[in-house]
């Protein structure tokens, strides 16, 4: 591996989104009317400025939301295997599950939950 | 894994719990202030487990390891982090107690030095990788936790772009390390590292993501804006609990895994030593803010510290985790003293301490133990780091760049006295008036001035140092 190593990087990651734009173009059918210029595929127009501050609450629901989406994340492969390893894989899980939990009685004390 | 194992990683563990206990805690009572003190005892109970023996050993397959130089290390960092907790106190009853948001401000500070602990002990790269964000993360949370103050959100959006920028930087680098060496394990690539065009991009780039953290020269951008911004507890964290789990971390890269780099990086480390000196130096000339003085005396500081690095072997290890367990204690102490003037009466400029020796004797006491510890005047420790730094790079024939530093050394003693001079002999017709500081703030300054007197003449310390500096 010399210099040239170095060249392969940036020659490569370019390369390789300017073949895949080619061939989705080339793979793709194209058609044009006036519903594709909305936003949204089944929404409506908006209405006045987008830029303007969201509600922090939607931010704070999406970061609950991880908790949950990251316990699954964690459960699903859990319970496949669970019957093989007993009892240590049950209290390691539910440590791990007491710790998402305490996340969860932290945001919900601190009224995260409430919508006002 | 059995029970033996896993209390090898005790530290990370009980530090896990002391977490989620705050968090738990801080639903359950209702007497907010109390809170200070909770956090104060579960960390001084962590604290206190850090010093029963442990182990040497590695854990999942080497990806996490501690060794006696690991454990002291610490240590070392626990108490810099107990004292600034209880340095802190102050500043969160004063400002965040009326927002009801203390807990989460030592629950900050715990996860990130969570994520320190975990980098300190890595033994992969992608270890060292989550630690160092988990360390960098809630930082800049704490950078901008003063909510009402603009600076403090600006220091926080800096620290978090550029620390963005500086940890892709090092992931890039662990890539390319990862196509020479062929693993990512500290142990596996030791010793089967080719020198390739590729490997040494891969070193310079997490040199440049840990120099970032350290504050060496070509990156040393952030510091000033981020200290003068963030509030002086956070600030004293990041100068110094930060900079000092990034220095073990580079020490054990370049002396471990990059040992047979050491033609490259040692002139890497000359230029960037000299750099970084003097440009600190210079740039904390000019300063009248106190935390920004403070922060350009910190990168002149890192410059110091790349000094002992030059012999890599045991004389460098030693040399600079001595430093730093002293550096810990004399940047605390100051910035400790600025806290407790800066909340008592809102004022950061050197200038405004004129007379402060009339109004306030015994801070200013402090200050000039901790300036002077950081100039390196001979009988508090700061002389002895300073001194085994230019031991350990005169032993491999530096003689030129120990004269540089000397140099520096002046430079520096030049500014840190005009601060002492502006506390002990300026008079002002308005002084800071005069206040009592809270228990805690009491307690932890007269700690650090007597560790500070006692290490410097208390041998056995570096003894012990030297005796476990293997890496």
């Amino acid at each position: 591996m010399g210099l040239e190593a170095l060249l392969v990087f940036p020659i490569a990651g370019v390369a390789l989104i300017l073949i895949a734009n080619f061939l989705a173009r080339l793979a793709s059918y194209k058609s044009d009317n006036k519903a594709k210029q909305e936003p949204y595929e089944s929404g409506i127009p908006t209405i006045g400025k987008t830029w303007i501050q969201f509600k922090v609450g939607y931010y704070l629901f999406a970061i609950i939301f991880l908790i949950f989406d990251v316990e699954v994340i964690f459960l699903l492969p859990w319970a496949v295997i669970f019957k093989g390893f007993g009892v240590a894989a049950f209290i390691e899980i539910l440590i791990f599950l007491v710790i998402l939990g305490i996340g969860l009685l932290y945001a919900w004390k601190k009224r995260a939950l409430r919508w006002e | 894994m059995n029970w033996n194992t896993l209390l090898l990683m005790r530290q990370e563990l009980v530090l896990t719990t002391v977490i989620l206990i705050l968090l738990v805690v801080d639903v359950i009572v209702k007497n907010k202030k109390s809170l200070n003190i909770i956090a104060i005892l579960l960390f001084g109970i962590y604290t206190i487990l850090g010093f029963f023996p442990s182990g040497n050993n590695e854990l999942f397959g080497g990806m996490y390891k501690n060794t006696e130089l690991i454990f002291a290390f610490k240590n070392i960092l626990n108490i810099g982090v107990f004292l600034i907790t209880m340095i802190s106190v102050s500043w969160v009853n004063k400002k965040m107690l009326p927002l009801n948001k203390v807990a989460e401000f030592y629950a900050l500070m715990f996860s990130s030095y969570l994520g320190m602990l975990f980098m300190i002990s890595a033994g992969h790269f992608l270890m060292l990788y989550i630690g160092l964000e988990l360390a960098t993360l809630p930082v800049t949370a704490l950078a901008s936790y003063d909510m009402f103050n603009r600076k403090s959100s600006e220091s926080g959006i800096k620290l978090l772009l550029s620390a963005a920028f500086s940890s892709g930087i090092f992931l890039f680098g662990i890539s390319m390390i990862y196509a020479t060496g062929g693993s990512l394990y500290f142990n596996s690539i030791y010793g089967n590292i080719a020198i390739s065009y590729l490997s040494i991009m891969g070193l310079f780039m997490i040199f440049a993501g840990l120099a970032f953290k350290i504050s060496l020269v070509p990156f040393h951008f952030w510091t000033a804006d981020v200290y003068e911004g963030a509030p002086t507890p956070v600030a004293s964290y990041l100068s110094v609990i930060s900079k000092g789990a990034a220095v073990f971390v580079l020490m054990i890269l370049l002396f471990k895994v990059f040992s047979n780099f050491i033609d490259l990086w040692i002139y890497l480390l000359y230029g960037i030593s000299i750099l970084t000196m003097f440009i600190g130096n210079f740039f904390a000339i000019r300063q009248t803010n106190m935390q920004r003085f403070l922060a350009f005396s910190s990168v002149a500081q890192a410059g110091f510290i790349l000094l002992g690095f030059l012999s890599a072997d045991q004389v460098a290890v030693s040399a600079v985790v001595y430093f730093i367990a002293i550096y810990v204690l004399s940047n605390i102490l100051v910035f400790a003293a600025v806290q407790s003037i800066g909340l008592a009466s809102n004022k950061y400029n050197i200038e405004d301490y004129n007379g402060l020796y009339r109004t306030n004797p015994l801070i200013s006491i402090a200050l000039m133990f901790g300036l002077f510890s950081l100039a390196g005047i001979p009988p508090i420790a700061g002389f002895f780091g300073k001194f085994f730094l230019y031991t350990a790079a005169a032993s491999k024939g530096f003689y030129l760049l120990v004269f540089i530093a000397v140099v520096n050394v002046t430079i520096s003693l030049y500014y840190y006295l005009i601060v002492v001079r502006a506390a002990w002999l300026r008079k002002s017709d308005n002084p800071i008036q005069f206040y009592k500081s809270d228990i805690f703030m009491k307690i932890s300054l007269v700690i650090v001035s007597t560790a500070l007197l006692v290490l410097g003449l208390f041998s056995p310390f570096y003894e012990y140092i030297f005796s476990i500096s293997n890496i």
